[in-house]
């Protein structure tokens, strides 16, 4: 594997100079700095060589809020629960719904885009307004994205689950969320008994290492963990960034049979790093997205789709012979 | 080459025909129930027979894979760079996955598991093999016949390069291949995946990782594509990408025959779907059970109270509410009831399963069959739910509901999305009510019919008793016994394959059924 000199942007979206670059990866570096200080296994990829014998693991999950699943008592609650805020949409991956004057859903856009990246952009006022206009419309102000000099993440553009989002508000999405976790996660963990805790949603809860009801926080957590446990070291894979995976579409239905996924766009990243995309039907076509149905039922939702996105993060795993220790729990 | 088979009525009958009986580098077949004996297909007859792509790109082109591996660089080889058929998926389970690691359970037989597709597309994958390596050759492979419609199954042998064409689909459903052979568990011809829905016990999935300290080191399988990279995929994956679309296919096709024919001879096999538990699929909470700590509720399966799948998802009628039950309660009845698993050799493991309360649920393929019995108009839906409100507190195993298998037509007649069954079953079992003692199934079919507004009512009576027993501990012990009685049951079936299936209790093995009140009877 080359040498990393620098963090790369998120899908390795262009950046207008070497400035621009050594900025974000500053930034990453600054949140991977702090980390590795602290949790020896988690080591910095830009550090020095990674290693011919690296392994990169990826770790996939449904951008459909597990946290919902609990309470849902049937399957129309449950989407419209996950319609309803971008606050549940805690999957590191959130949508909003278009619908034409029928009420009849037009276009779903998800997007994996960390807030990090937009306050990266926010150094250029301009930059960052154009790549609103791109993304959301072009009805966009200035004054609506920054306010008293500082942008405004939940501006009145990006906190609905209705038009078109820009990217990750949930509290919960960050890549330094995701950083965090992974990070932590290295740490071997044992009960009051002094039995190991390796099972994923235990973990979680023994390290207080996120939300145990997530499908993504135990997942990261158990697959980092189970690493760590051989004295591996742990990092993410550059580009660093959360990505959409994939539209599965088995059970997907269109009125004149043409193949569901077509109907999927990438926006933005390119096919191995994909951090927004939509689904809509072309205007040359005499049907929508709601006319589309799902395991027999029409959309009517965006977390029908949502159900049917997976997400991923890609980690590093670096044979090592570190020999930790079990912690007790802490939470 | 023809020989005999003096084989038992099982999938086993293929792994125990010793390798002479197989001629190498040939296609054989031997479906149990209409062959009695193993023999060497002719060019002409697989040609005729096999129309499934793993026929028509490999065996018919004189191309015999020796292993699991083996099929997948074969399918690469005879297909171009971006055909579909190389586009793979593969997903792990193995019903001891989720035993802790250490020393003991070092020897332990986790019973890992791949199956492998390719050709996933809107309607799941072409091509489905499972095998416990790359490795092995061991292989039973489905693959979908586009010209016949159906899945082909096949089964390979040892280290034999001969392949054995066990049947089709339709085997599943008609004469004396029914429940022989592959259909002993793939009981109406179709894909197999018991644990079909979150949180997916005993597969990869994003619920419980498959860890790879898990994985079998001889011969070693870390490093292997299989599991690296993207692979394992989750079971989240495979339901949606192929188990659900997959079944539904099946149906799909085997309902366009009924259509087309105008005539279905034998209803009752379609409403054995409806109303008995040919099979199962297994649920259980979203919790993991050691995750389980005092102080917060327990989410329980919905379907394990109510067939929400079909009476809600399908139906329209009442949703259930959020059935719980506090963690302590639960905490208390692990001690109570002596909940450990076993595994094949007899080992305990203290606790539930991995996640808590799995419990036997009404199979998707039987929800499948209904739903298409619906949209084709065989069934009405007036039908369908009085049918399925009989006994309605025992979603699974109820012989009340089973007992109206006697008055489904021999026959009827079907077109333009209607058919003349609804009529006639009904009819027929209100003709039979009034001979039939107090309480019986047909009775109470019967006031269900002349009174279908009240069925909303009946199901809010009974989530509000349930709601209620919960709330205590007795009345959730009830639950835990009757919970066991299911899953003694489902030990019987065959897509009970390991004792590590379920957990294990010390509850008196006895019949019991859940009644409208919300509780539990002994029978």
């Amino acid at each position: 594997m080359p040498i990393l000199t620098r963090y790369d942007t998120p899908a390795r979206l262009p950046e207008p100079t070497d400035g621009h670059r050594d900025a974000w990866s500053s930034r990453v570096g600054g949140i991977v700095a702090a980390l590795t200080a602290e949790h020896p296994q988690f080591f910095d990829p830009t550090a020095g060589e990674v290693g011919s014998d690296v392994q990169a693991p990826v770790v996939a999950w449904t951008a459909f809020p597990a946290t919902l699943l609990e309470d849902a008592t049937s399957e129309e609650q449950r989407w419209a629960a996950a319609d309803a805020s971008r606050d549940v949409q805690d999957e590191y991956c959130e949508w909003s719904v278009e619908r034409d004057d029928e009420g009849v859903v037009t276009r779903v856009t998800f997007t994996t885009e960390v807030p990090e990246y937009f306050h990266h952009l926010a150094r250029d006022p301009d930059r960052l307004l154009a790549t609103y206009r791109e993304l959301v419309g072009p009805d966009v102000r200035p004054e609506d994205l920054v306010v008293d000099g500082r942008y405004q993440p939940r501006n009145v553009h990006n906190r609905s689950t209705t038009g078109r989002l820009a990217h990750l508000v949930q509290d919960s999405n960050t890549l330094e969320a995701a950083l965090r976790l992974a990070a932590q996660a290295t740490v071997l963990r044992e009960d009051a008994d002094g039995h190991p805790v390796t099972s994923a949603m235990a973990l979680v809860r023994c390290g207080r290492l996120g939300d145990h009801r997530r499908n993504s926080d135990p997942q990261i957590a158990a697959a980092v963990n189970d690493a760590a446990a051989t004295g591996a070291e742990i990092s993410l894979q550059d580009p660093v960034g959360i990505y959409i995976d994939r539209l599965v579409i088995g059970g997907m239905e269109t009125p004149d049979h043409e193949d569901p996924g077509t109907f999927w766009t990438v926006e933005r990243g390119d096919a191995q790093h994909v951090l927004r995309a939509s689904y809509a039907v072309p205007p040359d076509r005499p049907y929508r997205v709601g006319d589309i149905t799902v395991a027999g039922r029409p959309i009517r939702f965006g977390a029908q789709l949502a159900d049917r996105v997976s997400v991923r993060l890609t980690a590093l795993v670096r044979p090592a012979d570190h020999r930790p220790e079990r912690r007790p729990c802490t939470g | 080459m023809t020989t005999r088979a003096s084989s038992p009525p099982t999938c086993a009958a293929f792994r125990q025909l010793p390798p002479g009986m197989l001629q190498p580098d040939a296609v054989h077949r031997l479906v149990l129930g209409e062959d009695d004996a193993v023999r060497v297909l002719s060019a002409e007859e697989a040609a005729a027979e096999l129309g499934d792509p793993f026929a028509t790109h490999l065996l018919l082109r004189g191309v015999f894979p020796r292993t699991a591996g083996d099929v997948l660089t074969a399918l690469d080889r005879a297909t171009p760079v971006g055909h579909p058929l190389r586009e793979e998926l593969v997903f792990l389970l193995g019903e001891g996955s989720q035993l802790p690691t250490g020393a003991a359970t070092a020897a332990v037989d986790r019973r890992l598991r791949f199956l492998v597709t390719r050709g996933v597309g809107a309607e799941g994958a072409d091509v489905l093999l499972s095998a416990a390596h790359p490795g092995s050759g061991d292989v039973e492979l489905m693959a979908w016949d586009r010209r016949a419609g159906g899945f082909n199954f096949y089964q390979s042998v040892g280290d034999s390069t001969a392949w054995v064409f066990a049947g089709n689909s339709r085997h599943a459903l008609r004469g004396p291949s029914q429940g022989r052979g592959p259909f002993e568990s793939h009981l109406s011809g179709t894909v197999v995946m018991k644990e079909l829905r979150s949180p997916w016990l005993h597969w990869h999935s994003q619920a419980a990782n498959v860890l790879p300290s898990v994985l079998p080191a001889d011969p070693p399988l870390v490093g292997h594509p299989w599991v690296t990279a993207r692979n394992p995929q989750g079971a989240d994956i495979c339901e949606l990408a192929v188990a659900r679309p997959g079944i539904d296919r099946w149906t799909r096709a085997r309902f366009k025959r009924l259509v087309e024919a105008g005539v279905v001879d034998d209803p009752g096999r379609v409403l054995v779907q409806v109303l008995d538990t040919p099979s199962v699929n297994i649920i259980a909470s979203n919790r993991e059970s050691r995750d389980v700590v005092a102080g917060g509720p327990l989410v329980l399966p919905q379907t394990f109270f109510v067939d929400s799948e079909a009476l809600t998802e399908v139906l329209g009628l009442p949703a259930p509410p959020r059935f719980a039950v506090a963690a302590e309660t639960y905490l208390r009845s692990l001690r109570t009831f002596d909940v450990h698993q076993e595994d094949d050799d007899g080992a305990r493991y203290a606790g539930d399963a991995h996640f808590a309360f799995a419990v036997p649920e009404r199979a998707f393929e039987d929800q499948a069959v209904l739903r298409q019995a619906l949209a084709t108009g065989l069934l009405s839906d007036r039908l369908a739910a009085c049918l399925l409100m009989v006994d309605f507190p025992n979603p699974v195993f109820s012989p009340r509901r089973a007992a109206l298998l006697a008055h489904v037509p021999p026959r009827a007649r079907i077109s333009d999305g209607s058919s003349d069954l609804p009529d006639a079953m009904a009819d027929a079992i209100l003709a039979a009510a009034p001979d039939t003692p107090a309480g019986s199934p047909e009775r109470e079919f019967a006031e269900l019919w002349d009174d279908v507004a009240s069925l909303g009512d009946r199901l809010r009576a009974y989530y509000a008793a349930v709601t209620g027993r919960l709330g205590s501990p007795t009345g959730f012990d009830d639950y835990v016994r009757l919970a066991d009685s299911r899953r003694r049951r489902v030990r019987q079936m065959p897509v009970s394959e390991s004792s590590l299936l379920f957990a294990r209790t010390n509850v008196p093995p006895r019949e019991r059924r859940m009644t409208a009140d919300g509780t539990v009877v002994e029978v």
